[in-house]
């Protein structure tokens, strides 16, 4: 009997941790947003060039793509626009200011688990990424796309780029609690050079001749996010493909929260 | 048992540089201690080990009978906690900045805002609370990091160099504030301090620290009456100090004499009686004597009797005063 109520009284301790965890990273999340809308033109200018992008690769490639065999290359290049728009540049710069200003010393002496730091700035993140994204599909759109799975597919595939953004995010801040550097944490964002180019960002993996960039495209995850992506704007529901993009998406995430979380630890030591 | 309990801590870094080289503190529920030591002497460290934002290498810490260590979440339940830099976010209002503060210490709902609303009033800034902490001046700023760490009522208060870059007024006023809270609440204050008027003013007991080591520990009379003598300043050119010293090695009743870049000073046992005799030596000597005082030992003498250097603060508080 003693056994039980204790196990009880265990299991309401976890559980009352736990929500205060999920508080704290609330509040720290909105903290977040707060202070992006307070600075819009930090954001605004991640929306304006993957705008760009689409409206100038669209108008200018696709009567050469329709004679490749790509019917529906907006649908195509969107979601690489979308891409572009989710992967936050910024990301970690927030925690680098809070750092130099002794603010990040602030939250650490609350109670609040030391986890929501983290969860937060991820939070306030994935809310900016998905907002930008959101704001490119519906403004190409209203420019006459024809979007594959229809306003259903909307959605998810805004979702599948904001989950990407919150992981290359979390590389950000990863870097940034690790060395409070600025210059260190924008460093890291180059990253995504590689990973967005290395891919089918241009044209369809069967369409790419030279072995050495087939083999990079093949062993890069942002393919699959890409192609899960494409699934919904531009092949219609491939649940493989979705599927693919969800390990991916999932696998990448792993790697960079597991370093930014190591890299908090790095910070208290 | 007191508020604050340290054995042996210590704190080396990964680069080798041993910060605190294992000290021993004990605090008292409902006192204002002084932490005193000269930059770099191992001040902040040790605050931040007591507060859980450092990992000590070695020793133990309990701060209201809470292991440092193994309990730190309950720890920061109970501490309010000002370091050297107002730690502020400078896009949120000072209202906003309270109230997530509030809410990362459990606060809720109405109660949040009304002790929001508190604080703002208690450190003068009800008139500011809805402006950007960007556009505060450096006092207020402060005022605002002093009234986050109290806004979920700790028993115990650390305070890192509270005053550091104030004006005479923001700093008094700071101070009246700890004193009060003091007295009124009875919460345990930890200071932090380089400023030595400012350990004399607060503090019951202080703890000298240099080089990662408690020197002294005691209350600032206590310290100073240690001494067992009086202090003689004397003012000489930098190029005669050698001589001087030398020329007043055998002045009767000396204990002890120290040199800096602005001349020598003398602990002696009759401080009066020693002037005539300290001008007649150095006139022998053909030595130029630019001014010279008597005075009683202040915290700041203490501490170069201990060490052998004065506090760097001490320049500076003058200059503020």
């Amino acid at each position: 009997m003693t056994t039980i109520t204790a196990g009880r009284e265990q299991r309401a301790i976890e559980w009352h941790s736990l929500r205060e965890s999920a508080r704290a990273s609330l509040w720290l999340a909105q903290r977040q947003v707060r202070n992006t809308l307070r600075v819009p033109f930090e954001f605004i200018p991640s929306m304006i060039f993957p705008l760009f992008f689409y409206f100038v690769q669209t108008g200018s490639l696709a009567k050469l793509a329709t004679t490749s065999g790509i019917t529906n290359y907006k649908g195509f290049v969107l979601p690489v626009a979308l891409l572009f728009a989710v992967s936050n540049e910024g990301a970690g710069q927030g925690m680098v200011q809070d750092i130099e200003r002794g603010y990040f010393d602030k939250l650490l002496v609350t109670p609040a688990a030391r986890i929501s730091l983290v969860l937060g700035a991820m939070g306030g993140n994935f809310a900016r990424v998905t907002f930008q994204g959101l704001v490119v599909t519906v403004l190409a759109l209203l420019a006459g796309m024809d979007f594959q799975t229809g306003v259903l597919g909307v959605i998810p595939m805004v979702l599948m780029a904001s989950l990407w953004g919150v992981a290359f995010a979390a590389l950000g801040i990863g870097v940034a609690l690790r060395t409070g550097s600025g210059q260190a944490t924008q460093g890291a964002q180059f990253l995504a050079f590689p990973l967005m180019f290395l891919t089918t960002t241009f044209a369809p993996r069967e369409a790419i001749g030279v072995h050495w960039l087939h083999t990079a495209v093949a062993y890069n995850p942002v393919t699959y996010i890409l192609e899960a992506m494409r699934a919904f704007s531009f092949r219609g529901w491939v649940f493989a493909d979705i599927a693919k993009g969800l390990v991916a998406v999932a696998a990448l995430a792993t790697v960079t929260v597991s370093f930014a979380l190591s890299s908090l630890r790095h910070r208290m030591r | 048992m007191g508020a604050i309990e340290v054995t042996g801590l210590r704190k080396a870094f990964p680069n080798g540089v041993e910060a605190v080289a294992g000290i021993d503190l004990s605090v008292e529920q409902g006192e204002i201690f002084g932490f005193l030591g000269p930059n770099g002497a191992g001040k902040s460290t040790t605050t931040r080990m007591l507060t859980t934002l450092l990992r000590p290498t070695a020793g133990s810490a309990r701060v209201a009978g809470l292991d440092v260590l193994r309990e730190g979440a309950a720890v920061r339940r109970v501490i309010g906690v000002a370091l050297q830099d107002a730690g502020l976010d400078y896009l949120a209002t000072g209202r906003e900045l309270l109230e997530i503060q509030g809410r990362l210490h459990g606060l809720r709902g109405k109660l949040v805002r009304e002790r929001a609303d508190a604080m703002l009033a208690l450190v003068g800034l009800t008139d500011a609370a809805d402006r950007r902490v960007g556009t505060y001046s450096g006092g207020m700023r402060r005022r605002l990091d002093l009234a986050s760490a109290l806004i979920h009522d700790p028993q115990i208060l650390f305070l890192d160099e509270p005053t550091a870059g104030l004006d005479p007024a923001s700093r008094q006023a700071i101070w009246d504030e700890v004193i009060r809270m003091n007295r009124e609440q009875g919460i345990t204050v930890f200071l932090t301090t380089q400023y030595l008027e400012e350990a004399d003013r607060l503090a019951k007991r202080v703890a000298i620290i240099d080089h990662g080591r408690i020197v002294a520990e005691g209350a600032p009379e206590e310290l100073k009456a240690s001494i067992g003598s009086d202090v003689v300043t004397v003012g000489v050119p930098s190029d005669q100090i050698e001589r001087a010293e030398n020329a007043l090695a055998t002045l009767d009743g000396l204990k002890e004499i120290q040199a800096d870049a602005k001349g020598l000073t003398l602990f002696v046992h009759d401080g009066s009686g020693a002037v005539v005799r300290v001008v007649r030596l150095l006139d022998k000597a053909n030595i130029t004597v630019g001014s010279i005082t008597v005075s009683s030992p202040t915290l700041d003498e203490v501490f170069l009797r201990l060490t052998g250097s004065r506090l760097e603060g001490a320049s500076d508080e003058e200059a503020a005063s």
